[in-house]
């Protein structure tokens, strides 16, 4: 009996999270208009709904009603496969993410995570590394010039970001003695890790919005030079895959910043709910990436290897070896 | 030194993003700044200028009397001949259009027949929102032509839009200067 609600609860988890992940582009897309607007002096949507709330819902409407169009020439078969490979490991990577220690409900401890794994971050790591496949295999399959281009450029990209997100961790790691994200939290109880890892939050936020691929770093979707890079040739539900693919990326690395560097659901002065500290510091880190994008310029290929090589990789190494003699 | 303490500076503030960070103060002020959007069919709606050239319009004169004398001159110099005038004389001998039909959909809105009108009778008038579902329904006849509104008077202000439900909305009237396309854009 016992084992059955356990069951039943994991599933309750796993069906839960799913449908915010892919209910969290509605309101993100709103969010970016609105804020996109009046950083430009528009007012974003306004006709559909109050202040325009259900434009995303109209829109989502539109793209699952319109014609899902294939190339003459793609590749069918990794065509109709690279949204799903680009849309699972968001999914994926979020059983292993704690959004908090317990609640009670009717009187049974329910804990906020799907599993409490002791190699979570490894995990996690690796799980998203499989994403750049629905990339590269979207650009490739399209059989489009841009697209390819746009998917060449994404993986060099993401493989190369993906080093110093690995190393900038590393601090946090030897800190916290665990992988487990549920005790990296716990070992900030007292102190944040960004008092004592300035130097990895920079290194990991930056890697980070190039592994979201946001501007800054939102080379493989210049719209300018390349249409819309890998997914230029994708239309209706499949478009909206890689759309949610990428709310649920920059939703990851809110997450995942709060978790490592921010204490999580530690919350300081206020007595807030744990679980409303992080989705408080969350919503301020998703702010920061919409609010980047609408500030700041795009880079250059060849800086974005130069800062990817000879900023962040050294920065890392350097904050890895001092973190290691300070605290050893 | 100064100069030398100014490059020192300016390394600072490079090794800790300043610029980047001052990008980011701008953009931030800039989300809490007055948008300049004007919601057109929504709410507001812009009035032109009396030199506008809208919707055409016919005058009468002071006793009530349509002032066009139907000597087609319009209708001669009209480029993209949108204009038909078929006239009659009534019994006092006045020529009077009898039929006055002007095809929007053709028109080009030059003003020319307005500058050779020699009764100042036709004239280019402020109503710009025309569109219609049918072309057959943007041949406006005479009877349609005398009640449409004139020339603006003051123009350039902002009044409520057709589309507009809400009662408590911005509504501008004219002001001398007309609108002040500026007044909401955050100069910095």
């Amino acid at each position: 009996m016992e084992l059955i609600v356990a069951l039943g609860l994991i599933v309750l988890k796993v069906a839960l999270l799913i449908a915010i992940l892919l209910l969290l582009p509605l309101p993100l897309t709103w969010l970016e208009r609105k804020i996109a607007g009046h950083i430009q002096q528009r007012m974003g949507p306004m006709r559909v709904g109050w202040h325009g709330l259900l434009q995303p819902v109209a829109d989502g409407i539109k793209l699952l009603t319109k014609e899902d169009h294939i190339p003459d020439d793609a590749d069918r078969f990794l065509f109709k496969l690279a949204p799903i490979l680009a849309l699972a490991p968001p999914f994926v990577v979020f059983v292993a993410i704690p959004f908090g220690e317990t609640v009670s409900v009717l009187g049974t401890e329910i804990t906020l995570y799907v599993s409490n794994m002791n190699v979570a971050l490894l995990f996690v790591f690796a799980v998203i590394g499989i994403e750049v496949y629905g990339v590269i295999f979207g650009g490739w399959a399209a059989n489009s010039k841009y697209a390819v281009l746009g998917s060449l450029r994404t993986c060099a990209q993401m493989i190369s970001y993906e080093i110093p997100m690995g190393f900038a961790v590393i601090g946090v790691v030897m800190l916290a003695q665990s992988m487990s994200l549920l005790e990296i939290v716990r070992a900030q109880a007292d102190v944040w890790n960004i008092v004592y890892q300035p130097v990895g939050f920079f290194v990991f936020f930056v890697a980070g919005l190039a592994e979201a691929q946001r501007i800054p770093f939102d080379l493989a979707e210049a719209e300018g030079d390349l249409g819309a890079g890998f997914h230029t040739e994708y239309s209706g539900i499949r478009f909206a895959f890689f759309m949610v693919s990428e709310y649920a990326i920059v939703f990851l690395v809110s997450v995942l910043t709060v978790i490592l560097f921010f204490g999580g659901w530690n919350g300081v002065l206020v007595p807030l709910p744990p679980l409303l500290w992080l989705l408080l510091k969350v919503a301020f880190f998703v702010y920061l990436f919409i609010w980047f994008r609408f500030t700041f310029p795009r880079y250059r290929y060849d800086q974005l290897m130069a800062i990817g090589w000879k900023v962040l990789l050294p920065l890392s190494m350097a904050n890895i070896i001092i973190t290691g003699i300070v605290f050893s | 030194m100064s100069h030398a303490r100014h490059r020192v500076g300016a390394w600072i503030g490079w090794a800790f993003f300043a610029d980047l960070a001052s990008a980011l103060a701008l953009t931030f002020g800039y989300m809490f700044s007055r948008s300049v959007t004007m919601q057109y069919p929504d709410k507001e709606k812009w009035l032109p200028y009396p030199r506008y050239r809208g919707h055409h319009f016919l005058t009468r004169d002071e006793k009530g009397e349509i002032k066009c004398v139907a000597c087609e001159l319009c209708a001669r110099i009209c480029p993209c001949d949108c204009i038909e005038v078929i006239p009659y004389e009534d019994e006092k001998g006045n020529r009077h259009p009898a039929k006055f039909e002007i095809d929007m959909a053709r028109c080009l809105f030059c003003g020319l027949c307005e500058d050779a009108c020699p009764a100042d009778a036709i004239a280019l008038g402020q109503q710009y929102e025309f569109s219609s579902f049918s072309s057959s329904d943007l041949v406006v006849g005479r009877d349609d032509l005398l009640g449409k509104p004139g020339k603006a008077r003051t123009g350039g202000g902002v009044v409520a839009a057709r589309l507009n439900t809400e009662q408590d909305v911005l509504v501008e009237t004219s002001e001398p200067q007309g609108y002040n396309w500026w007044r909401n854009i955050r100069r910095t």
